[in-house]
């Protein structure tokens, strides 16, 4: 988060411990700035789920400080501006696409006029007007997941707090959903995106946090955590031996680092390409042929599983269990 | 917020009640029993079936006024029989998944992220369970009272009264339901549990009024038998007067020792007394066991909720003392008398009439106070689970 902005979220050592014995937070700091499009990322079972319900308070936090929109964390005061769109939620079924956006919107304390245009705009905004008096029950998982969209946006939030919500919609309905979030950023709201799906969250997100075993193991831009592993990648028709990367090595330029896994991919930690064209010529020289040659920059995947590989042994024997444990 | 909030609580569960056929159901079976009350009739020689006639001493014209007789109805089974059992099972059927669909994974969540305070979501979520029956119960009462102004000439808008009575009556099960529906997440088993505690009330209220009936019965028996036992003395002391008139000897006097085993004179005179001051003895023992187990379930009662006692105090506003004392009169007329001496309370009518009146004036405060009591203390802890758990 830039100095500069104000943070919407900004949570210090946050702690979960269910029965008194599994632990799911260990302590996670966060700051959200406002107007950011953030997104958590963690594995099954990081703490992801509960720590966004702790902020909405569905959750209670064993141990907590900061604040959520200026207000302690758990003041029910913050909730009017906050919109949610929990994982695996279940809207009643007995009501129409519309009725559960006035039904949630009154519960917000919308009144009755402002309810029904706020319904209107929204299920035009998510593209279920034509199936706005259709009961739920009969909706298709893509379908409630856009009422649940619009539902979060009923009261008009700062915030909102969306997890998994792409979770059962089809491509174009992602993109769509991509779509309404830019347009809600664009409006200055702040986005809290918790998803498994990271080229999702790599097309929208401004910055991202990468939950492990309840702790939030890095956190910032995309660009700033995957920094030290971008570069320029060269890749030939045949593996580079030592004594032709030694000799690359002496050229005056960033030093190649070989990759241990397919050595014919060599990387310079540079975005310059007149930097590289000296061990480009070199490899000529030496009549091996470049296939490819361009900047890289490691994808939130990479990084992703760079981190979780990295945190493996940090897990803790009873955070194992700690997804299923308030279920 | 707080009335936007409440109304769309209470609109989700009229929506959510409407949804459920059960609803549409028990409102057409309550049409259906309006029907059968409004069809039943009172005339010069007895009660009236649609076109049928069935003669009766007791309920004609003569003696029981039409309006009297339709109340009679109402509160002996529209009532207590209709409203408090097939309309509450059925209501409890409906009404049961509640709180346990509330709290359920993925429904709880977008709830609780709300500005609303958890202990009044759970608390107005619990009353719109009680809409069901206020619905139900306002709709029969409205069709029994246009009954009882068509058929039997009176409009008795104190009918109305049915609709809290029942409705506190069905919010004292309503709130175990409530508890097990929150605590076990499930509607199986807040359904079968209640019904169960619902099967204890009943059994303790039942063993209430058995109790009182044989407390009442054995202080009937002291009591004929303290003036069996009078008579007895009487006649003996006259006995007495006439052997020293007559100058015979007399048992116990000078001279004349009493026999060996008897207590005094009277008895040496009259040996018939010494048996019927043993079963005196007997009689005060039973009164003393009576009184004992009477009290031990009325303390037990007072902790529990009063369900047939409020359901009663419907009757005991709609049926004067004078009326009940008539009626109270032809049962006792209709019963056989039977003096065995093994059954006093349930062979003598007036340990029946003396229950009734003692289950009758039993205090309102006691009857609603402990009940609501039981209730607040249950949904307070209900409360205290909902807003420390995590969902």
């Amino acid at each position: 988060m830039s100095p500069t902005m104000t943070p919407v979220i900004d949570i210090q050592g946050v702690e979960k411990t269910y029965n008194r014995r599994i632990k799911a937070l260990r302590g996670v700091d966060l700051q959200v700035g406002e107007g950011e499009i953030f997104g958590l990322l963690g594995p099954n079972g990081a703490g992801k789920s509960t720590l966004v319900k702790i902020m909405t308070t569905v959750i209670h936090a064993s141990k907590c400080q900061g604040t959520v929109l200026g207000k302690k964390v758990g003041d029910k005061a913050a909730l009017r501006d906050i919109g949610y769109l929990p994982e695996h939620h279940r809207f009643p079924p007995y009501l129409t696409g519309r009725q559960v956006l006035e039904y949630f919107g009154a519960m917000s304390g919308i009144n009755r006029k402002d309810r029904k245009a706020r319904a209107s705009e929204l299920l035009e905004l998510v593209g279920m007007e034509s199936w706005h008096k259709d009961k739920l029950g009969s909706y298709s998982k893509g379908m409630r997941q856009r009422v649940g969209l619009a539902q979060a946006l009923m009261n008009d939030p700062q915030l909102v707090i969306l997890d998994e919500p792409t979770d059962g919609v089809d491509p174009s309905g992602r993109r769509d959903i991509r779509n309404i979030l830019t347009q809600l950023k664009d409006e200055g709201r702040t986005i809290f995106l918790n998803s498994h799906l990271l080229s999702e969250l790599e097309m929208v997100c401004d910055r991202v946090a990468i939950m492990v075993h309840g702790l939030v193991s890095t956190q910032g831009t995309i660009e700033e955590l995957t920094a030290d592993q971008s570069g320029f990648e060269i890749a030939t028709n045949a593996p580079i031996d030592q004594s032709l990367l030694s000799q690359i090595s002496t050229l005056p330029q960033i030093p190649p680092i070989l990759d241990a896994k397919d050595p014919t991919r060599m990387t310079f930690q540079t975005d310059n390409a007149a930097a590289v064209q000296p061990a480009i010529d070199a490899l000529r020289k030496q009549s091996i042929i470049i296939e490819s040659a361009g900047f890289k920059r490691p994808s939130l995947e990479d990084l992703f599983m760079q981190v979780v590989d990295t945190n493996q042994g940090d897990k803790p024997g009873a955070i194992s269990g700690a997804k299923g444990a308030n279920s | 917020m707080i009335l936007t909030q409440t109304k769309a609580l209470f609109i989700d569960a009229y929506r959510e009640l409407n949804a459920k056929k059960l609803f549409w159901l028990t409102l057409g079976l309550n049409l259906l029993v309006v029907v059968l009350y409004a069809s039943l009739g009172i005339n010069d020689k007895g009660v009236t079936l649609l076109h049928w006639n069935f003669e009766s001493r007791f309920f004609n014209t003569a003696l029981v006024s039409k309006e009297l007789f339709y109340t009679l109805q109402f509160t002996q089974w529209g009532v207590p029989i209709w409203l408090t059992w097939a309309t509450a099972i059925l209501a409890l059927i409906s009404t049961a998944g509640i709180i346990p669909e509330m709290v359920s994974g993925g429904a709880i969540e977008p709830v609780l992220s709300k500005p609303i305070g958890r202990s009044r979501l759970f608390l107005t979520k619990y009353m719109t369970g009680l809409l069901f029956v206020a619905l139900q119960v306002l709709i029969f009462t409205l069709g029994c009272i246009l009954v009882m102004g068509i058929r039997g000439g009176a409009w008795n808008f104190n009918l109305l009264l049915a609709v809290p009575i029942v409705l506190a009556f069905f919010s004292y099960l309503y709130a175990f339901c409530a508890f097990v529906g929150l605590v076990t997440k499930s509607t199986i088993a807040a359904l079968l549990l209640t019904i169960l505690f619902w099967l204890a009330i009943w059994i303790v209220n039942t063993g209430d009024q058995m109790l009182i009936m044989q407390r009442e019965g054995s202080i009937i028996q002291v009591e004929d038998r303290q003036l069996d036992i009078d008579k007895q003395i009487e006649f003996a002391d006259k006995r007495i007067e006439q052997l020293r008139e007559q100058g015979k000897p007399v048992p116990g006097d000078e001279g004349n020792p009493l026999p060996e085993g008897y207590e005094d004179i009277q008895e040496a005179v009259n040996p018939a007394l010494r048996m019927s001051r043993s079963r005196l003895e007997e009689a005060k023992d039973s009164e003393i066991t009576w009184t004992a187990w009477a009290g031990r379930i009325f303390t037990l009662k007072t902790i529990l909720p009063k369900t047939q006692d409020t359901v009663r105090l419907l009757e005991r506003h709609l049926i004067t003392d004078e009326d009940m004392a008539k009626l109270m009169g032809f049962d006792a007329q209709s019963q056989p008398q039977n003096n065995s001496e093994n059954d006093p309370a349930f062979a003598d009518p007036r340990a029946a009439e003396r229950s009734a009146e003692i289950m009758r004036k039993r205090s309102i405060t006691w009857v609603l106070g402990t009940s609501f009591l039981y209730e607040f203390l249950l949904l307070g802890l209900c409360c205290v689970i909902f807003v420390r758990r995590d969902f």
